[in-house]
């Protein structure tokens, strides 16, 4: 192949740059002819938008597929499954499965959400069968915990009531689209602390799906201990994980920044729980991911900015990964490709989902395994290839 | 032969009286009472009819696993005539050296709490007491004014103490010969070699499955995992320390650990244990002490700052606390060469003699026990059965002074120029391994290698194996040690340990 890869950026940051220039790419600007562009959310909305009608030729890379927003605005992604949910029930699918309450058997992996100001009405039903609950709300199209907050009265969402006197069309329009969840107020704890898990996920082509985990994923910890009490509904140090917020905290720790390794979390949870529930939360955590993926496009940016020293030289392995994966041996991409790279490339990342490779031994084998005990991730592994596989569902 | 069997009666004598007190013991006799009511029990065969219902209940088990217990931390009786202070350590030399370093450690204390004006220990208002009890989980979050408080010792003044050791019968001559000692440990205590070694810790051997190693990616379960899996489940169901401790000396799968610990440091946690729990809390809420601070702070420095360990810092001040009010822990002092300095709260406020330690490593064991009162236990056990050698000065195989002196002389031995080169640039190698020794590697080790380790140290109820994992480590960063020229050039050689594997 001719001619080294060229790339652009409107990221300026150095987990990406160090990656460019190791493989001796070529930096170009975006007017000019690129292979590889990795792109902000801003550039891609702008780039793929109706009007522009621009069409990536066959050997132009960009780092996100254009619908990814329907996975990462709340609102689209409710929306996503609910409906994935229904076609699959249409079908006849056994996946869409329910119990004698109605409840999905595989499927029920959101919690109860509603849609603000929309589904105003639907929602206040909903709240008034559990008048003790407390519910979740949070801003479609922000990130970072921001403008998040929680409920447990009614009368403090009132601004989103269709009904509401100061409703007018003008107003209207001013209202900001808000989701709405059931909170769960009995997570798993840790140290008495709640946690969120970062995962990274890549997906190298939509159809036939491939999608790949980062190994190094890692979980996010409050500084402060969780307590359901109502007092302290309030405090974002409590419940809500984002670094952006912990940060500010008091007792944030700039050295390891509150996170552990996923594989940390493995060892205490197998440690304290036991092998089989750690396998059967991994594989659930697993499939809720694939599911997700099925039913819709891909995700928006992860934060690219380092927190911590250790943070840098984890996102620049998972950069450089992620190159080795979508563009395989640093040569100029050609859609025409195919494009299952060879397991000594994968890096840090194990093969998630492999849709070529599973419908080659039939889709109803991925409900036999789901129906029978659960595995693990090891026992989806085959002699001589080593763990290469997470899933053991196909 | 006659004085093996009165050795052994001598044994038997000591374990039987140790028992009666105990709580086994009680239930013993309950568990007899109430058989009499079975249909099996016979009056003409009263003694073989509960002998077999024991055996069938599993008390039987039970008793074997406490008297096993007893039997690994026993010391091994002495001659009929020796005072009780040679239980403690035979060598005057070293319980003369232990001496003056606890009277240093109490002088640093005392002057602190005058310089500070804080008394060793008082009582807490009535206020100060519900608070604290409010805050039992969270004291992580409390920041204390602790600036003023200097730790009352680090590792490397230990490590001084123990290098000026000297055993006044013993010359050593002038003449330097190949058999001189190039280290910093100059006292002439029996060390293992190698083939000693090999001996000891035959189920290291390459030839044998470890965990760790052997249930890697590569390799298929099926050659080693599964089964060693299995057998422990067996163990497990059985019920038996002494095959407990002999299976975990190829490694503990992460599921079993555990139980496997708690089983062969003979823990069960009784109604009674959690009791005694909450009484050593009661005694923290009502009663401060300046040694509650030094805690309080080398837990802030270390624990909090700690990649894994962070998440558990609450619990950490919850188990020290307790810890350093624990008087049963002083019953192991009859065979440790430290002596708990004499109280002075004693009589000033009832209550009994507190020890003074440096902080040992609870950390690890938060992976494994999340209910406070087992995890108290677990780490008590651990510290009187093992790391308190750490932090005395004795002639034990298992104290500090026999590991530095088996590491430097394995170092010696075995690998020379290494050693020589070292030695030359003023990197003496135990000044760089002692502080990994001294906490059990525990803050340098990833925290599954950490636990694998700890494994081996239950299977032999031993902590030799810490240094020759020192040496082990030297040995394999050698060609870049090698390459160094000065002392701290060499600590960043050996600074990030966390990548190894330790098997």
């Amino acid at each position: 192949m001719a001619g080294k890869v060229k790339w652009v950026t409107d990221i300026e940051k150095s987990v990406l740059i160090n990656n460019f220039e190791k493989r001796g790419w070529v930096q170009v600007t975006e007017n000019e002819d690129w292979n590889f562009y990795w792109m902000s959310v801003q550039t891609i909305r702008n780039v793929f938008s109706v009007e522009t009608g621009y069409r990536l030729s066959d050997d132009q890379i960009v780092n996100h597929f254009p619908n990814h927003y329907e996975l990462t605005r709340k609102d689209l992604m409710v929306k996503n499954i609910k409906r994935y949910r229904k076609e699959l029930e249409k079908e006849g699918s056994p996946l869409a499965g329910k119990d004698e309450s109605g409840k999905y058997l595989y499927l029920d992996f959101v919690p109860v959400t509603y849609m603000l100001p929309a589904d105003y009405n639907l929602f206040v039903e909903e709240f008034r069968k559990s008048p003790s609950s407390t519910w979740i709300m949070k801003p479609c199209g922000k990130a970072q915990g921001k403008g998040i907050f929680l409920i447990n009265k009614l009368s403090q969402i009132k601004k989103w009531s269709r009904d509401s006197k100061t409703s007018s069309f003008v107003s209207q329009s001013n209202k900001e689209a808000y989701v709405i969840s059931l909170y769960i107020n009995n997570p798993l704890l840790i140290g008495g602390r709640k946690f969120d898990l970062r995962l990274y996920v890549l997906v190298s082509t939509y159809r036939p799906l491939r999608c790949y985990m980062y190994k190094l994923g890692f979980c996010r910890f409050c500084t402060v201990k969780y307590t359901p009490s109502t007092s302290e509904l309030d405090n974002m140090f409590v419940h809500l994980t984002n670094v952006a917020i912990q940060k500010h905290g008091e007792d944030y720790n700039h050295i390891h920044g509150g996170k552990w390794t996923v594989s940390n979390l493995r060892l205490y949870l197998e440690s304290t729980r036991g092998k089989e529930v750690t396998s059967k939360l991994f594989d659930e955590i697993h499939w809720i991911i694939v599911q997700s993926l099925k039913a819709v496009a891909v995700n928006a940016s992860p934060s690219l900015t380092s927190s911590t020293a250790n943070d840098r030289i984890l996102k620049y392995n998972l950069i450089n990964d992620t190159l080795n994966i979508a563009v395989p041996n640093g040569e100029i991409p050609d859609c025409k490709w195919n494009k299952s790279p060879p397991k000594e490339v994968l890096g840090n990342y194990e093969i998630l989902y492999d849709e070529e490779l599973a419908q080659g031994d039939g889709a109803d084998r991925e409900l036999r395994s789901r129906q029978g005990q659960s595995l693990g991730p090891r026992a989806g592994r085959s002699r001589d290839s080593g763990r290469a596989v997470l899933t053991t569902w196909k | 032969m006659l004085q093996e069997e009165s050795d052994l009666s001598l044994i038997i004598a000591q374990i039987v009286q140790k028992l009666k007190g105990s709580n086994l013991y009680s239930q013993l006799e309950r568990q007899a009472w109430a058989s009499l009511q079975r249909p099996e029990i016979k009056l003409e065969s009263l003694k073989e009819d509960i002998k077999e219902f024991f055996k069938i209940s599993g008390w039987e088990k039970k008793l074997q696993n406490a008297v096993y217990s007893e039997l690994s931390v026993f010391p091994l009786p002495s001659h009929p005539a020796a005072p009780p202070e040679h239980l403690k350590e035979p060598l005057v030399y070293m319980r003369k050296a232990q001496g003056s370093w606890e009277k240093r450690i109490l002088k640093s204390l005392n002057s602190m709490c005058t310089e500070l004006s804080i008394p060793l220990a008082r009582k807490r208002p009535v206020g100060e007491q519900k608070e604290l009890l409010n805050k039992w989980n969270e004291m992580g979050t409390d920041e204390p004014d602790l600036s003023l408080f200097r730790p009352v010792y680090a590792p490397k003044d230990f490590l001084e103490v123990l290098i000026n050791l000297r055993n006044p019968n013993y010359e050593n001559g002038d003449s330097l010969s190949f058999r001189t000692h190039l280290g910093l440990i100059q006292v002439p205590l029996k060390v293992k070699d190698i083939p000693e070694l090999k001996e000891c810790f035959v189920e290291l051997g390459l030839n044998i499955g470890q965990l760790g190693i052997d249930d890697s990616t590569q390799v298929p379960p099926e050659l080693f995992e599964n089964e060693h899996v299995r057998i422990g489940q067996k163990v497990l169901a059985e019920q038996d320390s002494a095959a407990a401790q002999q299976y975990i000396r190829q490694g503990s799968p992460t599921a079993l650990r555990a139980e496997l610990w708690a089983l062969i440091l003979n823990i069960s946690s009784q109604p009674e244990d959690v009791l005694y729990y909450e009484q050593l809390k009661t005694n923290v809420i009502q009663h401060d002490l300046l040694v509650d601070s030094l805690i309080y702070k080398d837990v802030k420095l270390t624990a909090s700052n700690d990649d894994y360990y962070f998440v558990f810092e609450d619990y950490l001040y919850q188990v020290l606390l307790c810890f350093s009010r624990d008087t049963s822990v002083l019953s192991h002092f009859a065979y440790n060469s430290a002596s708990p300095p004499k109280s002075y709260i004693r009589g000033k406020l009832g209550l009994e003699e507190y020890a003074v330690f440096y902080p040992p490593n609870v950390a690890p064991l938060c992976f494994l026990y999340h209910e406070p009162s087992k995890l108290y236990q677990i780490f008590r056990e651990m510290y009187v059965r093992f790391f308190f050698r750490l932090h005395s000065i004795s002639s034990h195989p298992s104290g500090i002074v026999s590991l530095c002196l088996l590491f430097e002389t394995l170092l010696q031995t075995y690998l020379p120029q290494l050693f020589y080169h070292l030695r030359e640039i003023g990197a003496q190698p135990l000044r760089i391994s002692f502080k990994w020794m001294v906490r059990a590697f525990s803050g340098y080790l990833a925290t599954d290698q950490l636990l694998l380790l700890w494994d081996r140290i239950l299977g032999y109820n031993s902590l030799e194996i810490l240094a020759v994992l020192a040496a082990a480590v030297f040995a394999f960063r050698a060609v870049n040690l090698m390459e160094v020229t000065s002392l701290a050039a060499a600590e960043a050689v050996l600074a990030d340990l966390s990548t190894l594997k330790k098997t």
